[in-house]
């Protein structure tokens, strides 16, 4: 057994965002399984759909009313049900072998009793009544007095799907395409440059049926399909060693790797990076403009902005930003959107994991706060709305607050006009991931490819710069925001409190006056 | 809630079971790994209880090999069936893989390794804490935290967590082994007021195997509010090269990174900057780095690693010399090497090479001389999440920590970088402190890294 506490070590907690992948860490979703075992399949793609089943095949709702009945036995004021069946399928590429083939199945039900504002949280890793109702008997514990209200009856949630696939990648795209996909990706990354001299690549899904029931009568479920190809390369020259990062994915179509994204794309943008990463120079440190490329740039904002807005440290008084409701934050060309709803990518879903809709949340408007990311304990105990933002890891952990898809609004800038604007600065194209201290604000993010701008142009490639600053400050002084904003669907995963989500950021091109850039070159 | 005897027998049984599914369903080797943990955490905010979690956990992960081919499959339900449908379907997904010729287990029956009792994995005390003990304990750690200073009002996380664990591994080759383990850990994160509203946070926790271990509510939360308070009035300081002095939380960060260098796979594949490097001097002589995995009441110590093979004690780097690299059975294989010991697993994921307890050696100097023994520099205590570069080595982190002169804290420091190269940094340590203590499983002692690069407000300093 790992013992899984090393977040209990000294460094202080940090909120992250991480685009990458632990090769061998746990992955993603699943497929055409069943297919495989039924050697007559006529019609695999039918066949396929029926490969996640549906929770409410497991939990009825004679079932989950008892469960909260028994939740609320203790004098719980709401109780919660959150089922779960999940199957993650992955295929790691390594050395031009299939190393591995995995495949898993997390499936159980957490319950949540909440009274005042305590919580009481347990779990089964199972279906079976026994198990729930002890489960349910052990969430119900955190209330010592009085007896039972009773759970209202259930109304099932006619939330609309922001998007809805047709044909979605985890379970239409057959185990024989998928290992395909990891090999042309690394083809291709192989193809590009005879320095690449090793390259892995995976192929990951996740696909998951959840069901919220809560007291309150609310039944609400989702199904959620989100697929990744990642293509890892690393350029050897000599003793010179440069590692690259490309991706595709999102909650996609099984097409997107045929018509929106191919692994031929991925495997070259990957080594293309880690070849011009060879050739780079060490950056300069101190203290000068910085632009930022849009898309997955807008983990800037991510961390800077959006985990200081999120309904616990608001609640609690604990993030900077619980005393700047009203005020100016950023400047006058920034306006910050956390949107749910946003097609296509990882961090959308129907309902948020405690039943909430998703919805689009306007939280900086012209660089004034305006808006607060809520999960439903922490704003009922505010006086707020839940705006859809109340996430969970699984079924084993209880709903926290937490990002969707945040990004900030495309400006009026021209892109190319922001460069030609910078006498001596930094481009960051490619950030590797980023980092916040909620409490003190300071940041950093890892740029993975930059170059370096002299007299408004692009100049030499420059590798492992780090970007930081205090988040109360930094966004302030964005003086160019460009019109090309794009949404990075594909690849993030933020990490706060040991759960990890899938999430989308997003920019246009942003310049900044100042950064701090660190650097072995004073 | 104890693990009993006949529910450890059950777990060992279920990973045997789902061994011989996927022999009978066509595998030519496979073993199963089982984990049941039991988990209690305490949240505690503003005097009162938050948030409450209790709940057992378990799974199985069962790797099955067919002619070579490898297929890594999980579960969390033990029924028969569902273990029978498991098995076939990790043999219908083996076959679709490639074939591996260094894919296989290690040869032989699973055998007896270390003796549980001598590694002090399991603390009955541990277990006998009640569920109001433990939220008294983390009432106590943040009313503490909270008096500590006048500037501290509030928490941003004050919790007590326990867990109580067993794995069980079985293999086709015969045998099943087994231990179970405890821990504990202590955590709080006090905030403290600074100008201008903003605020410094000062967390810190302790985590061990056994409640002799673990610190007490009133040691973690004093050490925290020291933190929080400290570090009021940081601010920035010029960009310019000085000797860095890193805090033991800082040091252990590094080497946690800098280990995947030592990992045989990149040493095989020629993706780790050390990949030519065995037998070289490395570092400075003052570095010493063990990754022990039979360390008594080690947080990472277990009597077999996932590949069902005897732990070890490995010395990588031996007064700056590199000596070995660290390798799990796949991997040893095909290197032509042994394995160290070193395969890590989870029943969710696919094993690989990993750390054990990893620790540099304490050296001999008290960190309050190294500290003098600087004219101007910066003792780094805190760091962000990124800045490690696993290909190159280049290391370059947000830090926070503090300001020396003249052999004295001057002022406390945010908002730069620090940078620098692990190879530099290994060649450049010219004191080691006397402080290795053993909290989770990453620790070394104080170190002075003679250069870095401090990037902050403004050019270059004169």
């Amino acid at each position: 057994m790992r013992l899984e506490s090393d977040d209990l070590r000294g460094l202080s907690r940090r909120q992250f965002l991480r685009r990458g992948i632990a090769v061998g860490a746990t992955a993603a979703t699943a497929p055409l399984w069943w297919q495989l075992l039924d050697a007559n399949a006529a019609e695999p793609a039918a066949k396929a759909a029926a490969a996640l089943p549906d929770i409410t095949e497991f939990l009825g709702q004679d079932q989950v009313a008892e469960l909260l009945e028994i939740a609320l036995s203790r004098g719980g004021e709401f109780a919660e049900a959150f089922g779960e069946y999940t199957v993650n399928t992955s295929f790691t590429l390594d050395e031009q072998q299939l190393k591995t083939a995995q495949y898993g199945v997390l499936s159980g039900v957490g319950i949540r009793v909440i009274v005042g504002d305590q919580t009481g949280y347990a779990y089964a890793d199972e279906f079976g009544m026994p198990a729930l109702r002890e489960a349910a008997a052990v969430a119900a514990a955190v209330a010592r007095q009085g007896g039972g209200r009773a759970a209202q009856k259930f109304a099932v949630s006619k939330a609309a799907p922001p998007f809805v696939l047709a044909r979605p990648a985890p379970l239409y795209a057959s185990e024989e395409e998928k290992i395909a996909y990891a090999r042309r990706a690394d083809e291709a990354a192989r193809a590009f440059d005879k320095r690449i001299a090793q390259v892995q690549c995976l192929m990951q899904d996740t696909a998951r049926s959840l069901l919220v029931a809560n007291s309150e009568g609310l039944w609400a479920t989702d199904r959620q399909f989100v697929s990744r190809l990642a293509c890892i390369p690393t350029a050897i020259d000599g003793s010179n060693r440069q590692g690259g990062f490309g991706f595709g994915g999102g909650q996609v179509e099984a097409d997107y790797y045929v018509k929106t994204r191919t692994p031929e794309q991925i495997g070259k943008d990957a080594a293309e990076g880690a070849v011009a990463l060879l050739a780079a120079v060490d950056p300069k440190a101190g203290s000068y403009p910085v632009i930022i490329a849009p898309g997955w740039g807008g983990v800037l904002v991510h961390e800077c902005f959006g985990h200081s807005l999120e309904g616990d440290g608001i609640r609690k008084k604990t993030s900077l930003r619980a005393f700047q409701f009203g005020q100016k934050v950023c400047s006058d060309v920034v306006d910050i959107w956390d949107d749910g709803t946003v097609p296509f990518s990882r961090g959308s879903f129907r309902v948020d994991d405690e039943g909430t809709p998703s919805q689009k949340n306007h939280l900086v408007e012209k660089g004034v706060l305006k808006g607060y990311l809520w999960d439903r304990l922490n704003a009922q105990l505010t006086g707020n709305r839940p705006t859809g933002n109340g996430r969970r890891n699984s079924y084993r952990d209880f709903p926290i607050p937490r990002m969707t898809n945040t990004y900030i609004a495309a400006g009026t800038d021209d892109p190319e006009a922001l460069i030609a604007s910078v006498k001596e600065g930094l481009y960051c194209k490619n950030l590797a991931g980023g980092s916040v201290n909620p409490a003190d604000g300071n940041f950093s993010f890892l740029v993975r490819e930059g170059y370096q701008i002299e007299n408004g142009r692009l100049g030499a490639c420059v590798k492992g710069a780090t970007l930081t600053g205090n988040a109360a400050e930094a966004m302030l002084r964005v003086v160019g925001v460009g019109r090309d904003l794009t949404i990075e669907g594909g690849t993030g995963s933020c990490g706060k409190d040991g759960q990890s989500k899938p999430v989308g950021v997003g920019q246009p091109t942003v310049k900044f006056s100042e950064l701090t850039v660190g650097g072995t070159q004073a | 809630m104890s693990i009993d005897a006949k529910e450890y027998q059950d777990l060992a049984r279920a990973a045997e079971r789902a061994v011989q599914f996927a022999q009978k369903t066509g595998a030519s080797a496979a073993d199963a790994l089982v984990e049941s943990i039991n988990e209690f955490r305490a949240d505690v905010h503003a005097g009162r209880l938050e948030t409450l979690k209790q709940a057992d956990r378990r799974g199985l992960g069962l790797r099955a090999i067919v002619d070579h081919r490898v297929a890594i499959v999980y579960t969390s339900d033990f029924r028969e069936a569902s273990l029978k449908d498991l098995a076939a379907r990790a043999v219908v997904l083996a076959r679709q893989s490639t074939p591996d010729e260094f894919a296989d287990l290690p040869a032989g029956p699973l055998a007896q390794t270390h003796a549980e009792g001598p590694l002090a994995l399991y603390d009955e005390k541990v277990i006998g804490l009640t569920a109001a003990q433990k939220i008294d304990m983390a009432l106590e750690m943040e009313k503490i935290a909270l008096g500590y200073d006048k500037r501290i009002a509030r928490t941003d996380g004050c919790t007590v967590q326990t867990t109580e664990g067993s794995s069980h591994l079985a293999s086709s080759h015969g045998g099943v082994l087994s231990y179970r383990g405890t821990g504990m850990g202590l955590f709080v994160n006090p905030l403290a007021d600074d100008a201008g509203g903003r605020q410094q946070s000062g967390s810190y926790g302790s985590f061990a195997r056994s409640l002799a271990a673990v610190e007490t509510p009133e040691q973690v939360a004093k050490e925290a509010g020291r933190r929080a308070v400290s570090r009021i009035g940081a601010r920035s300081v010029p960009t310019q090269n000085v000797p860095v002095i890193l805090h033991p939380d800082i040091a252990g960060a590094w080497l946690g990174s800098f280990f995947d260098a030592f990992s045989g796979d990149n040493i095989f594949k020629n993706t780790s900057y050390l990949a030519d490097r065995l037998g070289a001097a490395i570092a400075s002589p003052l570095v010493t780095v063990i990754d022990d995995g039979t360390m008594p009441g080690g947080v990472a110590t277990a009597p077999f690693d996932g590949d069902g093979l005897a732990t070890q004690r490995n010395v990588l780097l031996d007064q700056g010399v590199c000596k070995m690299f660290v390798y799990d059975a796949y991997w040893a294989r095909k290197a032509k090497a042994k394995s160290t010991g070193n395969a890590v697993r989870g029943y969710t994921y696919v094993p690989g090479i990993g750390n054990r307890n990893l620790y540099i050696a304490n050296g001999t100097t008290p960190p309050e001389e190294i500290r003098k023994g600087v004219d101007k520099g910066f003792y780094m205590v805190d760091q962000g999440a990124f800045g490690y570069n696993e290909t190159t080595g280049a290391y370059s982190y947000q830090a926070a920590g503090f300001w020396i002169e003249g052999g004295e804290i001057a002022h406390p420091v945010q908002e730069i970088t620090v940078a620098s190269t692990t190879l530099d940094m290994l060649k450049n340590v010219v004191k080691v402190g006397n402080d290795l203590r053993f909290n989770g499983t990453v620790n070394s002692p104080t170190l002075l890294i003679s250069e870095m690069t401090i990037s902050g407000a403004g050019p270059a300093g004169p």
